[in-house]
């Protein structure tokens, strides 16, 4: 699945990736590929993303908003 | 002869003007480079932002509720002013303070009688005008301007959405230059708060996805609109920012050009004048051989 990492600074991340995890306000969720249609704000907490090579990479946030549709992630970070 | 270093003094004053104007154009055109990133930066995420809240509110068939959407009659007027701390850019102060009070004196004029419309200035130049014009400025943000990043701006608009929570005011009108190219501003006066309900409907058509929505669509909504509000903001001082090198840029393009003519006409003066002290030099050696010869 494809994921954008925006912050209103700079686009933070942009790639086809695995795994994504985020602090969601109801709770850290994951999200794999083909998951179900999502809108959820962020907790300031560190959202984990594997890309699809295997890469490991962490961003921290400040609080945001992701949506997941149609297999594409985008996910809008107060800073990351 | 005191002409003529009348002269080379007044040359020697205007080069030295052309060289600060022409630096100070190259410093904005450097600057309004950057200025011009930012904005290019800040829009994607403008642009998903608002379509996730289209998303939400297509999903949801009705227009979000949150307490900034609060429609009601202004009372109490805030007009915030984005103008710049530096002179030295031609109209731009002064277009911006003329739209404001246009607007103070048209749309609020009735609170403006009351004494209910108040300013805040962003920027030393635009709280100089406000004042001399006699209206009431009641904070200024000039530091905002000087180093420009998304934390102090959203810091800003915090302050702005206080303001209208705790009934400070009851209308936010937000009054500055957009970008549109180094030599174009558009002057811009657009309704901060209560939010516009119109403007979250623009996604309507497009198909339902049944999304799920964690926490609920209504938190979502609250926490996202404030959080559309300070990047509405940040792109406004971007804009404005982005305007002002723009306008300085052309300004100081103008005054070096200025300064060339009016050189080239010093130069032109400085040998006539040069050539006609000469030629009576020449006339005084001449009749002085003349009358000893005879």
């Amino acid at each position: 699945m494809f994921l954008e990492i925006i912050t209103p600074e700079k686009k933070a991340f942009s790639g086809e990736v695995k795994l994504v995890k985020v602090p969601g306000t109801a709770g850290s969720f994951t999200i794999l590929d083909h998951h179900a249609p999502i809108i959820s704000t962020l907790e300031k907490g560190v959202i984990k993303v594997i890309t699809i090579d295997g890469d490991k990479l962490e961003f921290s946030t400040d609080g945001g908003v992701i949506q997941m549709k149609s297999n594409s992630i985008i996910l809008l970070s107060e800073t990351a | 002869m005191s002409n003529l270093k009348e002269i080379r003094s007044r040359i020697s004053s205007v080069t030295t003007i052309r060289q600060v104007t022409s630096a100070m154009k190259m410093v904005s055109a450097a600057k309004l480079k950057k200025a011009q990133d930012g904005i290019i930066q800040i829009r994607p995420y403008a642009d998903k932002m608002n379509s996730i809240i289209g998303t939400i509110a297509s999903e949801l068939d009705r227009a979000a509720n949150s307490p900034f959407t609060i429609q009601n009659d202004p009372n109490k007027v805030l007009v915030v002013v984005i103008a710049s701390n530096r002179g030295q850019c031609g109209a731009f102060n002064s277009n911006v303070i003329k739209r404001a009070s246009e607007l103070a004196e048209g749309r609020y004029a009735s609170q403006l009688r009351k004494g209910k419309v108040h300013f805040l200035s962003i920027g030393k130049q635009g709280e100089k005008r406000l004042k001399t014009k006699g209206y009431k400025v009641i904070e200024t943000a000039h530091h905002t301007l000087e180093k420009l990043n998304y934390e102090s701006s959203s810091a800003l608009a915090n302050h702005l959405m206080d303001f209208f929570l705790t009934g400070k005011y009851d209308r936010i009108e937000l009054v500055y230059n957009q970008f549109k190219n180094a030599a174009v501003q558009v002057l811009i006066a657009e309704q901060f708060l209560p939010v516009k309900q119109d403007m979250k409907k623009e996604e309507k058509s497009h198909e339902k996805y049944n999304f799920f929505f964690e926490p609920s669509e209504d938190e979502i909504i609250k926490i996202l609109i404030p959080r559309s509000l300070k990047i509405q903001f940040f792109k406004a001082l971007l804009d404005s920012n982005a305007s002002e090198q723009g306008a300085r840029m052309t300004a100081m393009h103008q005054a070096t050009d200025n300064a060339t003519d009016l050189l080239r006409e010093l130069r032109l003066n400085y040998n006539k004048a040069r050539q006609a002290t000469i030629t009576n030099e020449i006339l005084e050696i001449v009749s002085g051989a003349e009358a000893l010869k005879g």
